[in-house]
């Protein structure tokens, strides 16, 4: 496909819900994903990317987040109903790779408060940056369930090992113009990422956790 | 022909005999097999009694005959490769040269024949690359053992070959470990160098190899492991460039296929020309209908997705691991001293590689640094280079600040020689590109009071920290040092209440598309934007020509094109104007004043009233454009026009800067010297002249092409010939024997010519 239109985009979405919704339901919500393709990319002259944008919607409302907080920062976390850990049950893991793995496993991402984060990479040592699940900060100035939601819907383009990557941009839950929303949004962000910008984009590609995949792009 | 059959028959003429098998193999099955039975004889013998051998010559030639002809009685032949293997692996060392030489070449020759798989003479010789004493040997089993790896690669992988002999070198590097071995795993990294050198090798268990290499026993072999990380990617890539290139020393076929590339284009402007004078006829028009096809094919597939090539370091599978070994093996106090100096450091300049690129945390290095970083420590820029290339955002700004501290301490101080601050400052700069909480705004602010310095070198290593710190901390400067655009911004953040603070943890990468409320507002003001109130605008996408931006041309181009080419497309109805209506023929009935006019307008109102609510715009932005029009290419070029125009790129460190990684660059040890100041030597400014002219247009053809490397030409032949062999010839003799009138003629040309050389006889 040469270029991509909004109306191809909302095409693609319509048959991608109506398989979800109505030819094969799940017993989950299933995430839509955006599948990128790069072509043309040279991986050692142009640099290796990475950059966050924050999408309107929460793609994936069942991301489970830990908070390694201070005693205020805990406190506030259990208010909201979020998991959370204290400087003592850090130390408890007590840089143990299997448990750290376990826990980085575990959450798709943690917030630390601001006064902690520095402490992270002395008691957890590298597995969550090599997890990409550094740590956001918080300060005690800042909203935490607000804080929870923008880490929930930033998403993350980061080139890694091979010349393809795949986000989460959404859910089925969604309705239409909610989804045509967020991967628009997405799909622009990532190709003003790149160097040469659509011409280093080989394919675009939504799909639905267990439906077919749609070329966009 | 009965006499040429007879001939056939005597035993010695195995080359006639081979001539025939090949036409004919059923009726010469008898003489093959005297041939063969003989040859079996003669390996009994050399089997018996290798070092006594003495009929080499002819057992050569029924090596090779046999080998050739093998195809023909695979039934009888069957045993063949194996006895060859046999005697390979036995006699290796006591057999001839000559022979043993030939034993190879069978092989090969045999698996070229699909006689014996891949993997099984792999498995032949691989052996010997480490058993053989002799030095030619190994080079060639080295060489065999890279063609056969390099054919079988050629047109598509074959991962099972290479699996199997990237087995053979993990079991060979596993089973030579030990600091004492001998150095044998050297041939693993060698040749696992030769062939990711050649892109033939380009997966992780490639580099799992190498790391195996790395961390062995034997200094020679870690030293080995360790370059290949360093350096391989450069040599890769000047391969990659030469094979591209003209020049193609590499092998035959590829050099062949060069030779058709260079060939083509002027193959079509040769038809073209001949279609041009020629009668015109439909087979001549069907030829260069061809001739366009084929060089149309191949530009295809020159233009197919360049293979992955990714750097050795980023394809490993568990580089902590890798690194903290590399450095609790070889750095640390415990190891001993097994490596000289230099070795260290190209160690430790791989595992700061590796911190800075996988973003690792090592510990332990910084403190281990501390010891190396001071001035008159041997090759301390290589020391220091190590050091920024080892930091990055993830390492707690407490362990980094006893290392710059120290820095500041030893290198920068009025005590000490120019460019031993400069250094100082220059690493202190690399270090806080990558992680800029590593300093206090005191510390900062002394190493800033530099920027007066006298010395060149000083004072612009230290407006570079003052740069940085504009960029990305204005304050943690002192006021002086902000500058305009850094204090506005601030003053500006202060008055809507967001005080941006650098924190640990927050990862500088680029957040949005920056500069892109500036692609709004002017899409707004050209009017673009009218049918954005629905949720989706309906022509936003039916734009063809933005999405077909010639990227070329508009890199020279000024701003006019594009603004033009979408006003057109946009007021035109949209179905009419995609099919006749190209962007040249719109540039030219446009004029090119009022859009200057316009842009300039906007930068002025940008740095006015932008400022303030900059970054509620920014949201905006992002929601109505990126979520209702698909940004093209066009858009694209505009936007980073308008960037430029604003100069957000500088003011904001989420530019384009931010979206490359500054964690994975290296730090090159004599850049942070920083400039040479003072006259330069001779040798440099020779140097610099010789750079100059490089690629240079003018010149003489003749010069050129005498410059590259050719074979003797008829007319240095012609100069060089014995005159004796000339001298009865007539183009000699003639001269003698003219008149006076004629050689009087010649002279007097000659001389002309001399005079003049530029005029035409």
């Amino acid at each position: 496909m040469s270029k991509i239109t909004v109306a191809g985009v909302r095409g693609s979405v319509k048959e991608l819900l109506d398989y979800s919704e109505n030819t094969k339901k799940r017993n989950f919500l299933e995430t839509v994903e955006l599948q990128i393709g790069l072509k043309n990319y040279d991986t050692q002259r142009d640099k290796r990317f990475s950059g966050t944008v924050k999408l309107p919607q929460v793609p994936r409302p069942n991301m489970t987040i830990c908070v390694f907080g201070d005693a205020h920062d805990v406190d506030r976390a259990k208010h909201i109903g979020v998991d959370a850990m204290s400087v003592d049950d850090l130390k408890k893991l007590n840089k143990n790779k299997k448990l750290i793995k376990k826990l980085a496993k575990k959450y798709n991402a943690f917030i630390a408060s601001e006064v902690l984060i520095k402490q992270v990479p002395r008691l957890l040592g590298p597995q969550l940056s090599k997890a990409g699940k550094f740590p956001t900060p918080v300060s005690h100035a800042d909203d935490l369930y607000g804080k929870i939601t923008e880490v929930k819907s930033t998403i993350k383009f980061q080139l890694k090992k091979v010349l393809c990557l795949a986000v989460a941009v959404g859910n089925v839950g969604m309705d239409e113009d909610q989804l045509v929303t967020q991967i628009m949004i997405a799909s622009n962000f990532l190709v003003s990422l790149l160097k040469k910008h659509w011409q280093n984009v080989g394919s675009l590609v939504i799909k639905s956790s267990m439906g077919p995949s749609f070329r966009i792009y | 022909m009965p006499k040429r059959r007879r001939a056939a028959l005597l035993p010695s003429n195995i080359a006639l005999l081979q001539n025939l098998i090949r036409r004919d193999p059923g009726s010469y099955k008898e003489e093959f097999l005297v041939q063969y039975r003989h040859y079996a004889a003669q390996k009994e013998i050399l089997g018996t009694n290798p070092s006594g051998f003495h009929d080499t010559e002819a057992f050569l030639e029924q090596i090779g005959f046999i080998a050739q002809v093998c195809t023909c009685y695979p039934n009888e032949t069957k045993e063949y490769p194996e006895d060859l293997a046999d005697l390979l692996k036995t006699h290796h060392s006591v057999l001839p040269v000559e022979l043993r030489e030939k034993i190879v070449q069978s092989l090969v020759l045999l698996r070229n024949r699909g006689i014996i798989s891949s993997e099984r003479l792999i498995q032949v010789i691989f052996p010997l690359l480490t058993s053989t004493n002799s030095k030619s040997f190994r080079k060639d089993i080295y060489t065999t053992l890279v063609r056969i790896l390099k054919n079988a690669n050629r047109n598509t992988k074959t991962p099972k070959l290479n699996r199997t002999v990237q087995t053979l070198l993990f079991t060979l590097l596993e089973s030579t470990d030990g600091p004492a071995a001998a150095p044998d795993g050297l041939w693993a990294a060698k040749l696992t160098r030769e062939l990711w050198r050649r892109s033939i090798w380009d997966d992780p268990r490639t580099v799992e190899i190498m790391k195996q290499a790395a961390l062995h026993g034997n200094t020679k072999v870690a030293v080995a492991g360790v370059s290949f990380f360093l350096g391989v990617d450069r040599e890769r890539e000047r391969a990659e460039r030469k094979k591209r290139g003209l020049v193609d020393d590499d092998e035959s076929s590829s050099g062949a296929s060069s030779d058709d590339e260079k060939d083509d284009k002027p193959q079509i402007s040769g038809i073209k020309h001949r279609m041009g004078i020629n009668k015109k006829t439909g087979k001549r028009a069907r030829k260069l209908e061809a001739a366009m096809r084929a060089v149309k094919k191949k530009e295809k597939g020159a233009s197919l997705p360049t293979q992955l090539n990714f750097s050795a370091i980023h394809l490993l599978h568990d580089p902590q691991g890798f690194a903290e070994r590399l450095f609790s093996q070889t750095l640390s106090r415990s190891s001993g001293n097994k490596f000289t100096l230099e070795q260290r450091i190209q160690i430790l300049n791989l595992v700061s590689r590796l911190i800075g690129v996988h973003k690792l945390s090592v510990l332990g290095l910084y403190s281990y640094l501390l010891k190396y970083l001071t001035p008159k420590q041997r090759n301390v820029t290589q020391f220091m280079a190590a050091t920024a290339q080892a930091s990055h955002d993830l390492v707690p700004p407490d362990v980094l600040s006893p290392v710059i501290r120290k820095i500041a301490d030893e290198f920068v101080s009025d005590g000490v020689a120019a460019e031993v601050a400069a250094a100082g400052l220059n690493t202190i700069r690399e270090i806080l590109t990558r992680n800029p909480l590593a300093i206090e705004a005191d510390l900062l602010q002394d190493l800033t009071a530099y920027k007066g310095s006298k010395s060149k070198s000083v004072m612009m290593a230290a407006r570079s920290l003052i740069g940085l710190y504009r960029d990305i901390a204005p304050d943690m400067l002192s006021r002086k040092d902000r500058g305009k655009i850094a204090s506005m911004e601030m003053s500006a953040a202060a008055a809507a209440g967001e005080v941006k603070k650098l924190q640990f943890g927050v990862e500088n990468v680029v957040q949005g598309i920056p500069g892109l409320e500036l692609l709004e507002k002017w899409r707004k003001e050209q009017g673009l934007d009218k049918d954005d109130e629905g949720a989706v605008p309906k022509d936003a996408d039916d734009d063809d020509d933005a999405w077909e931006v010639d990227v070329s041309d508009s890199e020279e181009s000024d701003s006019g094109w594009i603004d033009v080419e979408s006003e057109v497309e946009y007021n035109v109805s949209d179905e009419e104007d995609g099919d006749d209506l190209n962007p040249d023929a719109a540039e030219e009935l446009s004029d090119d004043d009022d859009d200057d006019d316009d842009d300039d307008s906007d930068k002025e109102e940008d740095v006015e009233d932008n400022q303030p609510n900059k970054r509620v715009r920014t949201e905006d932005a992002m929601q109505t454009l990126m979520a209702t029009k698909i940004l093209t290419p066009a858009d694209f070029q505009k936007l980073d026009e308008l960037r430029t125009k604003a100069g957000l790129d500088k003011i904001l460190h989420g530019g384009k800067a931010a979206s490359v990684a500054k964690h994975e660059d290296t730090v090159d040890a004599a850049s942070l010297l920083g400039p040479k100041t003072g006259k330069a030597g001779k040798e440099e400014r020779l140097a610099a002249v010789m750079e100059g002219r490089q690629d240079r247009q003018f010149g003489s053809k003749k010069s050129k092409k005498d410059s590259q490397p050719h074979s003797t030409t008829n007319k240095e032949k012609a100069r060089k010939k014995n005159f004796i062999m000339m001298i009865h010839k007539r183009d000699v003799q003639g001269k003698n024997k003219k008149s006076l009138r004629d050689k009087q003629k010649v002279l007097r040309a000659h001389i002309e010519r001399q005079k003049n050389p530029k005029r035409k006889r």
